[in-house]
């Protein structure tokens, strides 16, 4: 699938979700309005949505045009995953990812214990060939004062990483970077330390530029809930980018901010409250299944890619005003979380089309389990 | 000024080709009509014809009917064309109508109305489609070639004399059909060559029409120089003479023929005869007279056309019955038997077992199969020798003038001479006894002669003597005319007899006898006083050729039952066929069961329309929603497959907003948290979003009944099986 459809089905739902920001926020609204009002999510699940959106409009409000990319990366955060981008230099990635990364703070109260203490809201590493996985990680560090090695914290402790370029850095680190996003930990010199419960990664790749890189073995590309291939932006979004560059780089610290707590509380909330029922994981199931039996497909995805996104099925639902997973999140996500997962089979080049042939007949099926 | 001229140019150029077309297609309409129709039933065709053109040449893009759909111009059209059929049997079976008017004139009525609506319906529907799709050009030139071609089918392979309309017309008005055939030929191919190249270049269009008229002009001219390719021959019409106009019998053929008796065919059937009375020839031969050779012409024995010779003899079927008024002799010595005869070839005259008294018509039980059926009563001679001997030769009440005439011989002294050579030997009590004398000629004749299909002698002067004076070989014909010519030197009135000698074998103990063209046969025939014309038949002991054929009794006994129209003829038909094919049966259980499909079919879509009113209230949310789909469906709005729900209701937001709320709800019962719980959260309350269902449908009712015409609601409220659409 490609990003326009995304965009298209991601929209209207957009402006829904503001208008549902606004209806909290005025506190009573009459019933029937709109039609996405009728069955109605809880009161909780309504507050979750209401710090998604306003972490959203925080993000939209320091990057311009790409609400879509946006979108994604929030339901990637609260789904517990990570996003991959490929896309080129200068496109707002780093923008992105530090929006987002300040937009969340941490209270000072919460700032008790040491750990907590050494998480920054945002850090960016830069790939490079001669990185280490240390450089990455943090190491032990030699203190004259006390005569003993203490650990020093890297860029991985932070809520938001940005990984530019990962492809460019050498399979050793690589490989520490696995550890992270997979187990959200690090171990250096035989100790373990836990990575912040928000820990997620915008990991970057050029698409273009592939002399002197490491490709990224299919095994940490699983890693990645999604990954987003993004266009340039609309020639007015642009136009407003180049308008609102000095408001936008001035007013930097009037921002919309969510704390890390409401964060969690919307994770945990959507995760309990938005049910998904049998008959979508059936349809999940089959759609793999017939992935991997499809003679265009030379490797289908992993059970694991299934799990990954049930959490990203919930957070979309949510998003669009439901406390059920339906179809249309399974159609709006499916592309995205299956595109670097499955490979084709040589001479098969359009996996948008593969994708909707397999998944016509269990989608068809979801639709005609709710008759019956 | 030329803007103007430029568009009457545009609209002349539009004209022209139009009316040319509709010329050639209602010329078409014409032809087809002709042999189907009254002349003002071709008229009302061709006119019809040219209405329909320039309508629809005028009205394709104008708003009713460029909005309409193909199968809609399809069905309407078909319905005009049944129309037109159904009023035209209406008004000529009407007895007011015919009352009121003249019957002529309510016959003229109905073809008139039937004709030109049949041609307006189907030029629409040729127009239309020739407007609309690439291939409608295609039928419509095939269309006009067909009307040529079927009705100049009947004409094929030069058959110009065959009666047919186009044929009689010319014929009867001395003209020669050839001209008229040629004409509507050439008629044709202007009219396909004209439609052809009116499809794209207007421009040259009379340059080619010059080349195409040069060259049908040229082929007329040809014609009428060098004429027609001559018909085929065409012999099978029976052996014994063809069935001709009045007249023509008196044309003399050569009835010898040199060594056209090939038997190829000679187990053709020619007629079917039932006994209806019990008889078996003492001869072992049935002999059937069709007509006689009796008057000499100069050259040779011809059938009379006077009225004073062969008076037992009739020259034409009679309309009813014709009884022959000749007084018949010897009546305790004769036997009535009444035979009745199908003819399976056409024939002159009709013939009957030996001395026939009297002919009548009987119904014919199948006229595909014979060309006339007749009884045929005779009075068969059960004669003994005893009985023919010691009798004089002649009538006593013949007029010289007729003595004459059965006396008549070539002029050839040979005949006498071998006569008396042949009689020498006679025993003196019979020297003068023409019976006799007949069975001596015979006898000689029976030893000396050969029976032989191949021989010489039907172009010498006089056929009969180059064979009895030369190699005595030949068939029945030269038989008979040299007995028959030494009966006549030796003074015993004598004709030749034609018709058909059966073997009684061939009856294989049925009462029906197969007369193959086999069968056909010449035999000399005396006139004996106070007995009539006896048969006195030669039979060469020699022959040349096998005249044997396998019995057809199967054959026999089928065309018997078929002529005696009895029960056991459509028995075997009937046995012949292996399972009749019940097709009343089969379309009342079609009718049958499709009623009771539609009446399932409207009582499934009923319930599923009215089963949310009753259903339990927490079924609601599928029922109602089933019923919406129903209803919707109805309207030819479904959900394409693979398509979600939800995108089916944005798809129909515009024109029932509410179905995305029913939609909503819909799913959330569906898939959403159901009763239980899981452990761990509650005393959040649920917000149950029960709607009121009923309500909602309404109002989508009402939603989707401001957005569509009434009569698509018409037709959705009519359609029985839109629920088996929805899912």
């Amino acid at each position: 699938m490609t990003l326009e459809a995304t965009s298209a089905n991601t929209a209207p739902l957009t402006e829904e979700n503001t208008a549902l920001t606004e209806t909290t926020d005025q506190g009573a609204a009459p019933a029937t309005s709109s039609p996405a009002a009728v069955p109605a999510q809880t009161a909780r699940l309504q507050q979750a949505v209401t710090v998604l959106n306003r972490l959203s409009s925080a993000v939209r409000s320091q990057v311009l045009g790409r609400d879509d990319v946006i979108e994604l990366a929030i339901i990637a955060l609260i789904a517990d995953g990570h996003v991959l981008l490929e896309d080129f230099p200068g496109s707002g990635k780093t923008t992105l990812a530090k929006a987002l990364g300040e937009a969340i703070v941490t209270p000072l109260q919460e700032q008790a214990d040491d750990v907590a203490a050494a998480i920054v809201p945002f850090r960016r590493i830069q790939f490079t060939p001669d990185l280490l996985p240390s450089d990455v990680t943090g190491g032990s560090v030699f203190d004259t004062s006390t005569n003993s090695f203490h650990f020093r914290h890297g860029p991985l402790f932070a809520h938001v990483v940005l990984a530019d370029e990962i492809n460019r850095t050498s399979p050793k680190v690589q490989s520490a970077m696995l550890e992270a996003m997979g187990e959200k930990q690090v171990t250096v010199d035989n100790t373990t330390y836990h990575l912040d419960k928000l820990f997620f990664v915008i990991a970057t790749q050029n698409p273009l530029d592939l002399v002197g890189t490491y490709p990224l073995p299919t095994p940490q590309l699983d890693r990645f809930l999604f990954k987003i291939t993004m266009k340039h932006i609309e020639r007015d979004a642009e136009l407003d980018v180049l308008d609102t560059y000095k408001t936008r780089r001035d007013h930097s610290q009037q921002r919309i901010q969510v704390t890390r707590s409401d964060v969690l509380m919307a994770r945990e909330v959507i995760d309990m409250e938005v049910v998904i029922a049998r008959a979508i994981k059936t349809a999940l199931v089959d759609i793999s299944r017939n992935l991997r039996s499809d003679e265009r497909v030379l490797q289908g995805n992993s059970t694991r890619s299934m799990v990954l996104l049930l959490p990203a099925l919930q957070v979309l639902a949510a998003l669009r005003g439901r406390s059920f997973v339906s179809a249309e999140d399974i159609e709006t996500l499916l592309p995205r979380v299956l595109g670097h997962r499955v490979e084709l089979a040589p001479g098969v080049a359009d996996l948008g089309k593969v994708l909707h042939d397999c998944m016509r007949d269990p989608l068809e099926q979801l639709a005609r389990a709710t008759l019956q | 000024m030329t803007i103007h001229n430029a568009k009457q140019d545009s609209v002349l150029n539009q004209l022209l080709p139009s009316s040319l077309r509709a010329a050639i297609i209602a010329s078409s309409y014409w032809v087809l009509s002709l042999s189907l129709t009254s002349p003002s039933g071709s008229v009302a065709a061709f006119v019809g014809c040219l209405f329909s053109c320039y309508l629809i040449d005028g009205l394709v893009n104008r708003p009713p009917l460029r909005d309409l759909r193909l199968s809609v111009i399809a069905i309407t059209t078909l319905l005009i064309l049944c129309a037109g059929i159904f009023l035209s049997s209406v008004i000529t079976s009407s007895l007011t109508v015919a009352s009121l008017l003249s019957p002529l004139l309510t016959y003229e009525i109905g073809e008139v109305l039937q004709w030109f609506l049949f041609a307006a319906a189907l030029t629409a529907l040729l127009r239309i489609l020739a407007h609309r799709t690439g291939y409608g050009r295609v039928v419509e030139i095939l269309f006009v070639a067909t009307a040529f071609v079927i009705t100049l089918a009947a004409h094929r392979q030069g058959m110009i004399h065959r009666p047919f309309f186009i044929g009689d017309y010319a014929l009867t008005r001395g003209i020669d059909p050839s001209s008229i055939l040629m004409a509507m030929g050439c008629g044709a191919v202007l009219a396909m060559a004209g439609l052809l190249m009116m499809e794209n270049n207007h421009r040259r269009l009379p340059y080619h029409f010059t080349v195409l008229g040069l060259l049908c002009f040229s082929l007329l001219a040809y014609v009428q120089l060098f004429g027609m390719p001559s018909p085929r021959l065409t012999d099978d019409m029976g052996l014994t003479g063809v069935a001709r106009g009045e007249g023509s019998a008196a044309e003399q053929e050569n009835p010898f023929r040199d060594g056209e008796n090939d038997a190829s065919d000679k187990e053709a059937p020619v007629a079917i005869v039932l006994f209806r009375d019990d008889y078996e020839p003492a001869g072992g031969s049935y002999y059937f007279r069709e007509s006689a050779y009796t008057e000499f012409n100069g050259s040779m024995l011809a059938v009379t056309d006077r009225d004073d010779l062969d008076e037992d003899l009739i020259t034409h079927f009679p309309p009813v019955r014709a009884d022959i008024e000749e007084p018949l002799p010897l009546l305790d010595k004769r036997q009535a038997v009444r035979t009745t005869i199908g003819l399976l070839a056409p024939h002159r005259t009709p013939f009957g077992l030996d001395t026939p008294v009297a002919f009548q018509n009987t119904p014919n039980p199948n006229n595909l199969r014979f060309k006339q059926t007749y009884d045929a009563y005779s009075m068969v001679p059960l004669l003994e020798f005893p009985d023919l001997i010691g009798r004089s030769a002649g009538d006593p009440g013949w007029t010289p003038a007729q003595r004459q005439a059965y006396l008549e011989l070539p002029d050839d002294p040979r005949y006498r001479e071998l006569a008396d050579t042949i009689l020498q030997d006679l025993r003196p009590g019979y020297a003068d006894d023409p019976y006799a004398k007949a069975l001596a000629i015979k006898d000689y004749l029976d030893r000396n002669g050969i029976y032989s299909l191949k021989n010489e002698h039907a172009y010498a002067e006089d056929p009969a003597a180059s064979f009895l004076f030369g190699d005595l070989t030949g068939y029945c014909m030269h038989f008979s005319f040299a007995a028959t010519y030494m009966y006549r030197s030796i003074g015993i009135p004598a004709r030749v007899g034609i018709g058909y000698s059966v073997p009684a074998s061939n009856r294989a103990g049925g009462s029906s006898l197969l007369i193959q063209a086999i069968n056909g046969h010449a035999w000399p025939e005396i006139f004996l006083d106070g007995v009539g014309w006896v048969i006195v038949d030669p039979a060469p002991g020699r022959t040349l050729v096998d005249m044997s054929v396998d019995p057809q009794n199967s054959l026999q006994q089928l065309l018997g039952d078929m002529l005696r129209d009895e029960a056991a003829f459509d028995e075997f038909i009937s046995s012949q066929q292996d399972e009749p094919f019940p097709l009343t049966v089969l379309l009342q259980t079609l009718v049958a069961a499709l009623l009771v499909t539609l009446l399932a079919a409207y009582t499934v879509k009923i319930y599923r329309l009215r089963a949310p009113q009753f259903a339990d209230p927490a079924l609601r949310y599928r029922l109602s929603y089933r019923a919406t789909l129903d209803m919707l469906s109805a309207l030819g709005q479904r959900r394409r497959y693979g398509e979600s729900r939800e995108a089916f209701a944005r798809r129909l937001s515009t024109m029932t907003p509410s179905f995305a709320t029913m939609t909503a709800s819909h799913l959330y019962a569906a898939l959403g948290p159901s009763g239980s719980v899981p452990e761990g959260i509650q005393a959040q309350p649920r917000l149950p979003p029960t709607p009121d269902w009923l309500a909602l449908q309404s109002r989508i009712r009402a939603e989707i009944g401001s957005h569509t015409p009434w009569w698509r609601r018409v037709l959705a409220f009519l359609d029985p099986f839109a629920w088996l659409k929805t899912h």
